[in-house]
């Protein structure tokens, strides 16, 4: 009796320090060693400053391979008084710590797609002064890309207003690389590298270079890195942006998909996807873009700047670098030629951190100094300002091509994608692919997704609106 | 209340804690330290989160706005009703529960049967047949989707049969590589079978034998009746599992690179219906409202099949209370 006695009571122990254990690893993430210990990670930061003088614990939600330890040590060693520690965090997470006033101190943001719903979520710090303050960040040298940050909470005008953060790294996501060896082998002549093409003429293009075996497609037209060559609502934004209009009504509050204008776009991309020209729900493939075209199966994709990176890493096409060129990114019939970031991404800093300066500090060094320099060096994406763009990489042919290619392509750049601030991007995605599939089935007919897709955008905006200003 | 009625309450409470204080006290301590690792766990990390979840449905939580939450009353549930998706998503749920239960139950009880019999290298086969429900679900998905997309395996297949190629992921074929990915895991219930199949006494064969009965009179007149307990428990897992279903479709998507892929509408389960209104519209007052229907619908038909049980499960032992 009195050893089962004992054993329940360890038991008891053994579980009730496991819980503790697993609660103080929630709290605080990754303990790096010169920390106090996991003992007091359950108690944040302020009981960290108190014990090593007046160290201040940074904590930001950029990925480790962007803001990799080197970078940390580099800084933590010309900065004693800030500590830095990485938070990974999804979308969910950063709700669930936002949520619970524990909000991480720099938080990774997609400026096209994120920012504007975390400036009317309250997250996001106004950084206008502390921009103007710089001595870092020069605004006159910022490429329109930056703008991409502002939001302008009176106007409700993306782009415009107060400056809340600043972007890694980016790339004018639509332009075009294709595959020379098999435009040759079609006998088709390469497309412009300063002269945009209509998106008819890169669909009758596509045409050109897709080789069908019976029903089946064997090599791709046209590739879209991010999904499939079917409506979805990166590229129907896009084309609506270059056409002064949107899916919704000016100021956010209503989907407005039946315009005709939209409703064209939706059919053009219905015949696209018909035509077989690259995958779609129709032609589905277990790949995404990239590796279709690396493979040599697709001829033509839409992808950013980042995407020569790719190429020049990849096992596929390192060594075969000049079978691939560049064109600009098409442009609307009777449109705007515009050609912007689909992302942007960067960060902000969190309303209410409790270190507002050292977050800064950290900030304008990440953003600014010497990473930015090293980052536009590497040419994985383009750096926010004029002055860096002139440290892209230009020594192969390749690296050479892409820099004139972008030189020129820059000037098109500016233009907000109008992305709705009270809809959460997935639920767009999940409401396209909801109610558009079926029409490629020809289950439904565009009328009716249209119909059905208004509806739902509609009560999710109503609903998103009550949420921000209740 | 007079005096004396206290004073009566008062004496039985004073004998009542003076045997606590004894032994039985001692044991219940015991007994509750002993389940106390299990019950600790349930109650941090299963109950309250269940209750939390139940109050969340409630309010208009969207992920950011715990600060100033709204209680919306019945307004969640309500919606559930209205919500022609979440309809439809259940009526595409219940097809496949109409369709998976039976199956499961006739093919794997049949398969445990075969797999009792006395042959050779049986446990390979059982292994064989088990395997599936070990192996991942997110890898047999994958699998299975590279074996019916177009230049497939299964494409291939047919076209060396001098058979045409079918959209198997397409609308029209949708649900037929999902049942199929579903009912390969059929092997799973096989251990449970056999253990029961392990119970019918040898004697009760021998004895009918003896009586002349035919092997196909043995097995429905014995082996069926006093399995009947097993197959209960099955039924009832097979249909919370099925009402359940839910990554199976999102792998087989037309576009599956995440959780957050919408399968095709045939395809379109109450569960995905659930998980998206939470991580992609953010609706995670609405979500846990349409999860507490889930579970409500869940509990009363496993109400409804207990208590049909009297009529067909056969318990060889009186069942205690009865």
């Amino acid at each position: 009796m009195k050893r089962s006695w004992w054993t329940a009571c360890l038991s008891v122990l053994v579980i009730s320090s496991l819980l503790l254990m697993s609660a103080c690893g929630g709290g605080n993430g990754t303990n790096s060693p010169g920390n106090n210990g996991g003992s007091d990670a359950a108690d944040g930061e302020s009981k960290d400053t108190a014990k090593s003088g007046e160290q201040v614990v940074i904590r930001h939600t950029m990925y480790d391979t962007e803001f990799t330890s080197e970078l940390v040590a580099e800084f933590e060693k010309t900065h004693p008084n800030i500590k830095v520690e990485i938070v990974s965090a999804d979308y969910n997470k950063l709700m669930a710590m936002m949520a619970a006033g524990n909000g991480p101190d720099i938080i990774r943001t997609n400026s096209v797609t994120e920012l504007p719903g975390f400036v009317l979520k309250g997250m996001a710090m106004d950084l206008t002064e502390n921009f103007q303050a710089s001595k870092v960040f020069n605004i006159e040298d910022f490429l329109p890309v930056v703008n991409q940050f502002k939001y302008d909470i009176a106007s409700g005008k993306h782009g415009e207003g107060a400056i809340y953060g600043f972007p890694k790294d980016w790339s004018p996501d639509y332009t075009i690389y294709y595959n020379k060896k098999l435009f040759e082998e079609a006998g088709v002549p390469f497309p412009s590298s300063t002269e945009a093409m209509t998106w008819q003429e890169l669909v009758e293009l596509a045409n050109k270079l897709t080789v069908k075996n019976g029903k089946k497609t064997t090599q791709y037209g046209l590739a879209y890195y991010n999904s499939t060559i079917a409506a979805n609502q990166d590229l129907l934004n896009l084309q609506l942006l270059q056409r002064g209009s949107s899916m919704f009504s000016a100021d956010f509050s209503q989907a407005e998909l039946d315009k005709p204008g939209t409703k064209d776009l939706l059919n053009f991309w219905l015949d696209t996807a018909k035509s077989g020209i690259g995958p779609s729900p129709l032609q589905q493939e277990t790949d995404w873009g990239g590796q279709l075209f690396v493979d040599n199966k697709a001829a033509i994709i839409i992808a950013g700047y980042w995407f020569s990176g790719f190429l020049k890493t990849n096992e596929l096409t390192k060594d075969r670098l000049d079978d691939f060129g560049v064109a600009p990114a098409p442009v609307v019939e009777g449109g705007k030629r515009i050609s912007p970031t689909g992302a942007g991404t960067g960060a902000i800093i969190y309303k209410n951190t409790k270190h507002p300066k050292e977050a800064w500090e950290v900030f304008e060094w990440f953003f600014g100094a010497e990473p930015a320099v090293e980052r536009a060096k590497a040419g994985y994406g383009l750096p926010g300002t004029k002055t860096l763009t002139e440290m892209l990489p230009q020594e192969s042919a390749f690296d050479k091509m892409n820099y004139d290619f972008i030189q020129n392509e820059l000037q098109y750049t500016d233009g907000s994608l109008p992305y709705n601030p009270y809809l959460n991007y997935q639920a767009v995605n999940s409401i396209i692919d909801k109610y558009f599939t079926p029409v490629y089935f020809d289950k439904d007919t565009v009328d009716g997704a249209v119909q059905k897709m208004t509806e739902e955008l509609n009560t999710l905006i109503t609903e998103g609106k009550q949420l921000v200003s209740p | 209340m007079n005096r004396q009625v206290v004073h009566e309450t008062d004496a039985a409470f004073h004998s009542k804690r003076s045997r606590f204080r004894g032994r039985s006290f001692k044991e219940a301590i015991e007994f509750y330290l002993f389940i106390s690792p299990w019950f600790i766990v349930f109650i941090v990390l299963g109950l309250i989160p269940l209750l939390y979840g139940l109050y969340l449905s409630f309010t208009n939580y969207a992920g950011f706005n715990m600060d100033r939450l709204v209680f919306v009353g019945l307004d969640n549930y309500r919606k559930v009703f209205t919500d022609n998706d979440a309809m439809y998503s259940l009526g595409r749920t219940l097809f496949f529960t109409v369709i998976m239960v039976p199956s499961t139950i006739i093919l794997g009880f049949l398969l445990a049967v075969l797999l009792n019999q006395n042959i050779k290298r049986i446990g390979f086969y059982r292994t064989l047949f088990f395997i599936p429900s070990i192996i991942p679900v997110v890898a047999v998905g994958t699998m299975w989707r590279s074996l019916f997309v177009d230049d497939g395996i299964v494409n291939k297949m047919l076209e060396a049969l001098g058979l045409e190629a079918v959209d198997w992921l397409g609308y029209d074929y949708a649900i037929y590589p999902l049942i199929i990915m579903l009912l390969w895991g059929v092997g799973g219930g096989i251990l449970i079978y056999l253990a029961g199949l392990k119970g019918v006494s040898k004697d009760l064969y021998e004895a009918a034998a003896i009586d002349g009965a035919t092997t196909i009179q043995r097995f429905v007149k014995i082996t069926i009746p006093l399995v009947t307990p097993v197959l209960f428990f099955q039924f009832i897992m097979s249909i919370i599992s099925s009402l359940q279903i839910f990554v199976q479709p999102i792998l087989l998507a037309a576009n599956s690179n995440s959780l957050l892929s919408t399968p095709l509408r045939p395809n379109y389960v109450y569960s995905v219906h659930a998980f998206q209104q939470i991580f992609a519209y953010g609706r995670f007052g609405y979500g846990l409202a349409l999860l507490w229907v889930l579970f409500v619908m869940i509990l009363i038909l496993t109400i409804v099949v207990f208590t049909t049980s009297r009529f067909w499960v056969f318990y060889e032992v009186d069942q205690e209370g009865k």
